[in-house]
């Protein structure tokens, strides 16, 4: 069966007692695809990554991998391999023999295994390392070994579960790039488990977000940023201001009342909206421009700095403009900064297709 | 500042750090004490009697006593005797007892694991004398064990079950497994559970992940549950006292004779620092075996003594 498909989940439940850890999910992920699980902890998404890996089996319905149903396949037969949090290596073993531990249990020849262990320590710059035990290596490195352990076996697809965890900012940022060029040069699917939206979005194809067992929105990590359609999925992936007003007059673009002003917003079901209907609007705050003189923009919002905070490549304006929580603008020209002072009466613009209709 | 200054504020501060590092070795180490005292009364002390008792006749330092014991075949037979019954009750509390300790910390739910322990330590409560004598009561002419068998038609007469090597083993199984479950199974405890899923993982077996990944990794609680079974096996009195009938001597028995009984003390001794030298090298060669482990990387886990 020729499925595209590597990896198919269809509506795959698991509860453990009475926690729905996994609800109603379904996931498709393609051949070399690079998907993320983004969420909080306790979303559900390392359940997820276990169900696919065969550590624990679903209370209702499938899991496939290569076009083939799972519910029958013990992990140890299953055509995946996964790097683990922990990475989980042998500490009573070599590295050599860490990496040649899948290939032995499969009864690969002898010649064969001291010709890939070697390729793929090379592949993870840990040509010398091979005679080291686990424990004389650092946490990256360690990290690594766990990789070439996982992909010396050529699974269909490699399940990361939060693989950067443990290691520090500037190492975690080097191995991302070494994760996606190890990712595109073998062409394997990878399935990485994460709860940092910034390395979901800069590593993965695609991303789902998951929440309480569900995973709310699967796309390409730009559509997820642009066009969140809940609440939770646009504060989880980056920041955003959200706004709630009432709809004054539907139509394209729509009125908005927030916070006694109006503002304009454009939906694809804004005719379906009935005037006096609550809506949700969310706006990312690099996308908010900040003036002391009124803008020509439709959307304008006025208000009182409340606050104001440098973070060196940008900074953060909070404004007070009458709704519940104060709007973060982030701006990066510095000579506005010094022009504005908390208590300033300022104005708040932001472009039509900036203002994100949610659904939730 | 001349040389000889240099020399004696160089001085003057070597006396500084050597008085603080004294002082810190003192309050570092003041919680030990009481155990240290304790120790040096009831152990070095004793100890300190009975080598010079060994060594001296009355009237001047000899080993003759040593060439008596190490001479006679009499005492190689003993001393023979008291390691082959320590090693098969080591051997068999470890085959009893791993799988015993896996099931307690694999298997048992979480919830019923304290009312598991506690069954296996219950025995423990009781005196070494009355657990030994239940045996008696098992293995004896007229015992549970023979009606059993004669019920079932299995034998005809009763079997000689009690009295002999075979029923000293069963005591000291029965007295020491407590000790190799639990040490195994504080191992397990500790094992990481994803080097075994990790195993799976990479397509082994269960069996495969057991003998690859599980044993290896629980060897530190093997090696420190066999030693602790086996010195305390080839130390114990009781058990072979009360089974053994008399017939098949241990060194402890022959110990307890000569210093109570035939008040051949120097003789008593000599068999008493035998036996200690024996323990004594093999607390040296575990902790080298674990030391060249450690070294080698090769034991994820520390030793449980």
């Amino acid at each position: 069966m020729g499925d595209e498909w590597v990896v198919r989940l269809e509506t795959v439940s698991k509860a453990f007692g009475r926690v729905r850890a996994v609800d109603a999910v379904s996931l498709q992920v393609g051949r070399g695809e690079f998907v993320s699980l983004l969420g909080p902890s306790g979303c559900g998404k390392t359940t997820t990554l276990r169900l696919i890996a065969g550590f624990e089996f679903p209370d209702s319905g499938r899991v496939l991998i290569s076009g083939r149903d799972m519910a029958e396949v013990p992990a140890f037969r299953r055509p995946v391999n996964t790097v683990f949090q922990s990475y989980a290596l042998f500490p009573h073993l070599t590295v050599f023999d860490n990496v040649a531990f899948g290939l032995r249990r499969r009864g690969v020849a002898k010649d064969e295994i001291h010709r890939r262990v070697p390729e793929f320590l090379n592949l993870v710059r840990l040509s010398e390392f091979g005679a080291r035990y686990p424990s004389q290596l650092s946490g990256g490195q360690q990290q690594r070994v766990a990789l070439a352990r996982a992909l010396v076996n050529r699974p269909d697809v490699l399940l990361l579960d939060e693989p950067l965890g443990a290691l520090d900012l500037k190492l975690r940022k080097q191995m991302q790039v070494e994760l996606k060029h190890l990712q595109r040069e073998l062409g394997i699917s990878f399935i990485y488990v994460t709860h940092d939206q910034e390395e979901a979005l800069a590593l993965s194809d695609r991303i789902a977000v998951m929440e309480a067992g569900q995973v709310l929105q699967f796309e390409r990590g730009r559509s997820i940023y642009e066009g969140p359609r809940s609440r939770f999925v646009a504060d989880f992936i980056g920041e955003a201001n959200i706004l709630e007003g009432i709809v004054e007059t539907p139509g394209q673009p729509l009125a908005v009342i927030v916070a006694n002003q109006r503002i304009r917003a454009q939906s694809l079901h804004a005719d379906a909206l009935q005037p006096g209907a609550p809506i949700t609007l969310a706006i990312r705050p690099e996308r908010i421009s900040v003036s002391l003189q009124p803008p020509t923009s439709p959307n304008v919002l006025k208000g009182r700095i409340v606050e104001k905070i440098y973070l060196g490549g940008s900074f953060l304006i909070y404004l007070d403009v009458g709704a519940r929580d104060p709007l973060v603008a982030r701006c990066g020209h510095r000579g506005l900064f010094d022009q504005l002072e908390p208590g300033a009466g300022v104005y708040a613009a932001w472009e039509l297709e900036d203002g994100i209709v949610l659904s939730q | 500042m001349s040389m000889a200054a240099v020399g004696v504020e160089q001085a003057g501060i070597l006396r500084v750090a050597r008085g603080r590092a004294r002082r810190a070795l003192i309050r570092d180490t003041w919680p030990l004490f009481p155990a240290l005292a304790l120790l040096a009364a009831f152990f070095v002390l004793p100890l300190t009697l009975i080598l010079p008792e060994s060594v001296y006749d009355g009237t001047r330092v000899t080993l003759s006593v040593y060439g008596t014991v190490l001479g006679d075949a009499y005492y190689w037979i003993v001393i023979g005797r008291s390691f082959r019954l320590a090693l098969y009750s080591t051997f068999v509390c470890l085959v009893l007892g791993y799988p015993t300790a896996y099931y307690c910390v694999r298997v048992v739910h979480p919830r019923w694991k304290r009312v598991a322990y506690m069954l296996l330590i219950a025995p423990l409560f009781t005196s070494a004398v009355i657990r030994v004598m239940a045996w008696t009561v098992i293995l004896g002419r007229n015992g549970i064990l023979n009606r059993t068998l004669m019920q079932m038609g299995l034998i005809e007469s009763p079997v000689r079950l009690l009295y002999n090597e075979l029923a000293i083993v069963v005591g000291l199984v029965y007295v020491m497994i407590p000790f190799m479950v639990l040490t195994v199974a504080s191992v397990l405890e500790n094992l990481d559970r994803s080097l075994e899923e990790a195993a799976q993982d990479l397509g082994a077996t269960p069996v495969a992940t057991f003998l690859r990944v599980t044993l290896p990794l629980s060897l530190p609680g093997v090696i420190a549950g066999c030693f602790l079974v086996f010195t305390l096996s080839l130390s114990a009195y009781v058990t072979p006292a009360l089974l053994g009938g008399g017939r098949s001597k241990v060194m402890s028995m022959l110990i307890f004779e000569y210093f109570l009984r035939v008040f051949n003390w120097p003789l008593g001794a000599a068999i008493s620092c035998v036996l200690l030298a024996v323990t004594l090298l093999l607390i040296w060669v575990y902790n080298r075996a674990l030391a060249v482990g450690a070294r080698r990387g090769r034991l994820g886990v520390e030793a449980a003594i």
